[in-house]
């Protein structure tokens, strides 16, 4: 007993400044300003968001957004069906080398691919684009959707592919007839923790796309400056929605997901 | 397979070659990541000069230039304080908490799922609830800390020189602890349950059993959660931005702001040098670490 009210308790906690974000979007100003702070007991006051939607357009950034996680996603996923399944079937003279160099990619820290990326870039005139940021985020993800893909298809036994080989189902043929329709569900796993890491991602979204594309983090962050709470809290509350939406598809994968494959729940 | 005929395809796609099917992925990371490596390196010894409006050859200035700079050694000494610490934070406590809610009974799952909710904020936006939360004048956290005594009716938490790093730390905990928890709860779950049962009976206490079963049994969890979680928070840029700008002064200025900020001001070259430093440090020390903690993939 004493141990379950203490996980709800730790649970609370998490939950806090969710709940403190949701709150201060609906707060009237005296609330939200008041001192000692008003957590539980404050009025409800729907304004701010009459308000925040008649000020501020942010449905381009949602926009601009859903574009590049999308495509991203999109082109992850079909990077990844065909190396991955190459990876979990084959053994290779430089695989572990090879799979070591794609997790090295996932190291990289974003700004120091981002500043050489930005002169590759605007060579390219790919500069303030979709297609240039979609072409970042997939590169961005593809180390996490390779492996996990690859988790995924290891799960599937090789006894399937090896009798289809014998009657004499070319390789290629065995991944669209019969893998992919038996990881379905993987995929779709990749796909969407794909988009939410296009979602959140920050910091190349800033610094190679800023004045036609904003999307959604790099948006809502240019009110960290402005005075208004409201404004800021009510922006930020619905740039969540769709990602709390989206993790509903993917909760019972996502330490799978996080941890590239090699952890499995 | 009687529709196999039908099913064309270019010859290159049928072959066993591995090329086919790994070139669209060795395309992008060259394209994306070697590329950018390599054109980092060339960077790093040049400079940009507005007066040319060409980026000039400088040899080793800039690596001179970087181990000379103070602000460089205190945005090193930022980032190695974060990670380091951020880590320790996050294992110990995710480690409780795992310990904790590792249970059969229905109700934990609530709070298992709970815990997921964190995991998909943007790490900028999570840093704007804080900037909220942590305001100097009308914040729950000053106004808490305050009442209870911790923080000077007159002291400010991110402008602070020695307090607004853990006010950049605390969202990081925040956020980031949960992953630990979920890891670690899995590998708790998988664990097989005979020899906890044989060490109860050979009257085993608690924390022995956690000490000689629990921790040598969960070793590649542990490796995979502190690996991925070290990455993350050696390169992580965008809590600091939001919170602090790096500031009060240059007190939180980690490696990849300070060369983002150096960017932003068309020192390309000297960005490029910082962050192909961070670049070297995480690529050695992760490999260096994969090969060491024996981690599979």
């Amino acid at each position: 007993m004493f141990k379950k009210i203490s996980a709800y308790l730790v649970g609370l906690i998490f939950f806090f400044p969710i709940f403190f974000l949701i709150s201060s979007a609906i707060k009237p100003t005296k609330d939200i300003f008041a001192i000692p702070p008003k957590i539980f007991f404050f009025s409800i006051n729907l304004n701010n968001f009459q308000n925040v939607f008649s000020q501020i357009n942010f449905f381009p950034s949602i926009f601009d957004s859903f574009i590049i996680a999308f495509g991203s996603a999109s082109w992850t996923l079909v990077v990844a069906i065909y190396s991955s399944y190459y990876l979990s079937r084959n053994n290779f003279k430089f695989k572990n080398l090879f799979i070591m160099s794609v997790i090295s990619a996932r190291m990289m820290p974003l700004v120091s691919i981002s500043i050489p990326l930005y002169f590759v870039l605007s060579k390219l005139n790919l500069l303030d684009t979709y297609l240039g940021l979609i072409l970042v985020h997939s590169c961005i993800n593809l180390p996490l959707a390779v492996l996990l893909m690859k988790s995924f298809y290891d799960d599937i036994p090789k006894e399937i592919d090896e009798n289809a080989l014998i009657d004499g189902a070319s390789k290629i043929l065995i991944l669209h007839k019969l893998i992919i329709p038996l990881s379905l569900g993987g995929l779709s796993v990749t796909f969407v923790l794909s988009f939410i890491f296009s979602l959140t991602e920050f910091i190349c979204a800033v610094m190679l796309s800023q004045m036609e594309i904003k999307t959604l983090p790099v948006y809502a962050s240019l009110y960290k400056t402005l005075p208004s709470w409201s404004t800021m809290s009510v922006i930020i509350s619905f740039s969540l929605i769709p990602l709390f939406v989206l993790l509903l598809f993917i909760q019972k994968y996502i330490v799978r997901g996080l941890t590239l494959g090699s952890v499995k729940e | 397979m009687t529709n196999q005929k039908s099913y064309s395809l270019p010859s290159i796609m049928t072959s066993d070659s591995s090329l086919p099917w790994l070139l669209p992925l060795i395309t992008m990371l060259v394209v994306f990541a070697i590329i950018p490596f390599f054109y980092n390196i060339y960077l790093s010894f040049h400079e940009f000069v507005p007066l040319k409006r060409a980026l000039i050859f400088v040899g080793w200035d800039n690596w001179i230039k970087l181990f000379t700079d103070e602000i460089f050694w205190g945005s090193l000494k930022v980032s190695l304080y974060y990670t380091f610490v951020c880590l320790i934070i996050q294992l110990v406590l995710g480690m409780g908490i795992a310990l904790l809610i590792d249970s059969d009974d229905p109700g934990f799952g609530v709070i298992r799922s709970i815990l997921t909710l964190t995991l998909v904020i943007p790490p900028a936006i999570a840093g704007m609830i804080f900037l909220i939360m942590e305001d100097a004048n009308y914040g729950l956290i000053p106004w808490a800390l305050k009442s209870i005594g911790l923080l000077g009716q007159e002291d400010t938490i991110l402008a602070d020189p020695t307090l607004a790093l853990w006010g950049v730390m605390i969202v990081d905990i925040w956020q980031w602890t949960p992953f630990m928890v979920l890891i670690l709860v899995a590998g708790l779950r998988s664990l097989p349950s005979e020899p906890f049962e044989s060490a109860m009976i050979d009257g085993a206490k608690p924390f022995q059993i956690f000490r000689r079963l629990t921790l040598p049994m969960l070793h590649k969890v542990i490796a995979v959660a502190v690996l991925i979680r070290g990455i993350d928070l050696w390169r992580m840029v965008d809590y600091v931005f939001v919170l602090t700008s790096g500031g009060p002064g240059t007190a939180t200025y980690t490696l990849s702001l300070y060369s983002w900020q150096r960017f932003t001001f068309v020192q390309w070259g000297y960005g490029a040098t910082i962050s192909l430093f961070s670049l070297i440090v995480i690529l050695i020390v992760g490999n260096a670490f994969i090969h060491f903690a024996k981690v599979k993939w």
